[in-house]
């Protein structure tokens, strides 16, 4: 308390937060991955109008829209262990980062299983009908009609998700992960110069955050060009 | 470990009484938020000199970082410098008389402002570029063409993303717990605090914001429907 600023420190402290970025990054992915493929499975239940399944889905998507990230996370934290002990299942010895992964994967499903339900809706009815009349059956009208169209239209958006999942996982320090967010904090702790240690760590977030935006932007302009190509 | 339903009921008060707090945090934010986004998206759209290069820096840095980032370097930066600052200028306050929930305001606004002003931009390019011609072409001052021709055409684009942005804010709020402002989130946490039911107490603060934000989406629907029939009354 009281020291003053130090801007050498915040260069100091980058090296030291970038070796903990692979956490970040490893919860980043994983969370995407199981985002997309739960997001997938919520999408057709409710495109399909399964009974029940569809109910189910509307809701749990409405829960994890209304409810902020941080109050999620510490759900799942305290309580998937009872419920999974219920079933028989001891997870209390799990690493602290299983459960982050949990909850950004549950999380990001809702969201992409939105941007999914659209995409495949945008795609007009026509193409399955001229599928069906065809010969093609409802699945593989699905896997290669449909699928494939909707890709490409849901592909900026699960980019905007992708960033979006990658500014939230700043927030999983709070149940004690040592990610780029929690080695500020530790830094913070045992220096007394949190500030500048924040600081590096904002300067990761946006520099990581724009080279994934130029990424997602690049490979955008391929697949506009691979959507013209199409229309030839 | 069992689910205490009845404690439940007791965080699900407590946090209901700390709702204020949470929807200040997200509706002060989103005022300013409109106001000065309104005005850093006019400088980018009119190109306005070294301005417009100001708000684009602005924009991307603030869009690239977490805001519970932005709240800790604003908590921290408060009680690291602020004391040094106000003993240069012999103040009599120090940063621990300072409500935390103002540096909470300030940094979701901080936030606000660079979300709402790319939704404005957003808005302001979806005008035509004909009628901002046309209303020069009868006289018409840029300020005059503003506020008479364009904002009220961005109005039926720009209100459902408000919406969504101001239920983001909300849920943004949460963050403010970090900084130990007692909102919905720290209410109910409060009341664990003796009897460590942290799982009753989270799943309490749940309740009370998703049923907030249904409330919000609602009201979101209905305003959007409105506007609708609005717009189809002007193309007509």
């Amino acid at each position: 308390m009281g020291k003053m600023f130090d801007f050498k420190l915040i260069f100091k402290d980058l090296p030291q937060l970038l070796s903990c970025l692979h956490i970040t990054l490893l919860i980043v992915v994983s969370a995407t991955v199981i985002g997309l493929i739960l997001g997938i499975v919520l999408a057709l239940f409710r495109l399909y109008k399964i009974p029940i399944l569809s109910q189910l889905a509307t809701i749990y998507i409405s829960f994890n829209r209304g409810t902020p990230m941080i109050v999620q996370l510490f759900i799942v934290y305290f309580g998937l262990p009872s419920v999974l002990l219920i079933i028989g299942i001891d997870i209390n010895r799990w690493d602290k980062l299983y459960f982050v992964i949990i909850t950004y994967g549950l999380n990001a499903a809702a969201f992409m299983s939105e941007i999914i339900r659209a995409s495949i809706l945008s795609v007009d009815f026509g193409q399955t009908e001229a599928a069906y009349s065809v010969g093609m059956t409802r699945l593989q009208t699905f896997s290669r009609i449909v699928a494939p169209q909707s890709l490409l239209i849901a592909l900026p958006n699960l980019g905007t998700s992708f960033l979006g999942l990658l500014q939230d996982t700043s927030l999983a320090f709070t149940i004690g992960i040592i990610d780029v967010m929690g080695k500020a904090k530790a830094i913070g702790a045992t220096t007394y110069h949190s500030i500048e240690a924040y600081i590096a760590a904002a300067i990761i977030f946006l520099v990581l955050g724009t080279l994934l935006e130029k990424g997602f932007i690049l490979i955008e302009k391929r697949v506009e060009y691979k959507k013209v190509s199409l229309k030839l | 470990m069992e689910f205490d339903f009845n404690f439940m009921i007791v965080a699900l008060k407590a946090a209901i009484k700390f709702t204020p707090v949470s929807l200040v945090l997200a509706f002060v934010p989103l005022v300013i938020g409109i106001i000065l986004g309104t005005f850093v998206a006019i400088t980018r759209v009119y190109k306005v000199k070294v301005l417009c290069k100001l708000s684009q820096i602005y924009v991307v840095i603030i869009k690239g970082i977490p805001v519970s980032l932005i709240l800790l370097i604003m908590y921290f930066g408060l009680i690291q410098g602020f004391d040094v600052i106000a003993e240069l200028f012999h103040w009599t306050i120090r940063s621990k008389d300072i409500d935390l929930i103002y540096v909470a305001i300030i940094g979701l606004s901080i936030y606000a402002i660079a979300t709402i002003s790319e939704i404005i931009r957003g808005g302001l390019m979806s005008v035509d570029e004909g009628q901002y011609e046309a209303s020069y072409s009868v006289g018409m001052s840029k300020t005059q063409t503003l506020s008479r021709i364009i904002l009220p055409q961005i109005f039926p684009v720009v209100v459902p993303m408000l919406c969504s942005s101001l239920i983001g804010l909300f849920k943004g709020s949460s963050v403010a717990f970090l900084i130990s402002v007692t909102d919905v989130m720290n209410g109910a946490l409060i009341t664990a605090t003796g009897n460590y039911l942290f799982l009753e107490a989270y799943v309490a603060a749940a309740i009370v914001y998703w049923v907030i934000c249904i409330i919000f989406e609602r009201v979101s629907y209905i305003l959007e429907k409105h506007l609708k029939q609005y717009g189809k009354g002007v193309a007509l």
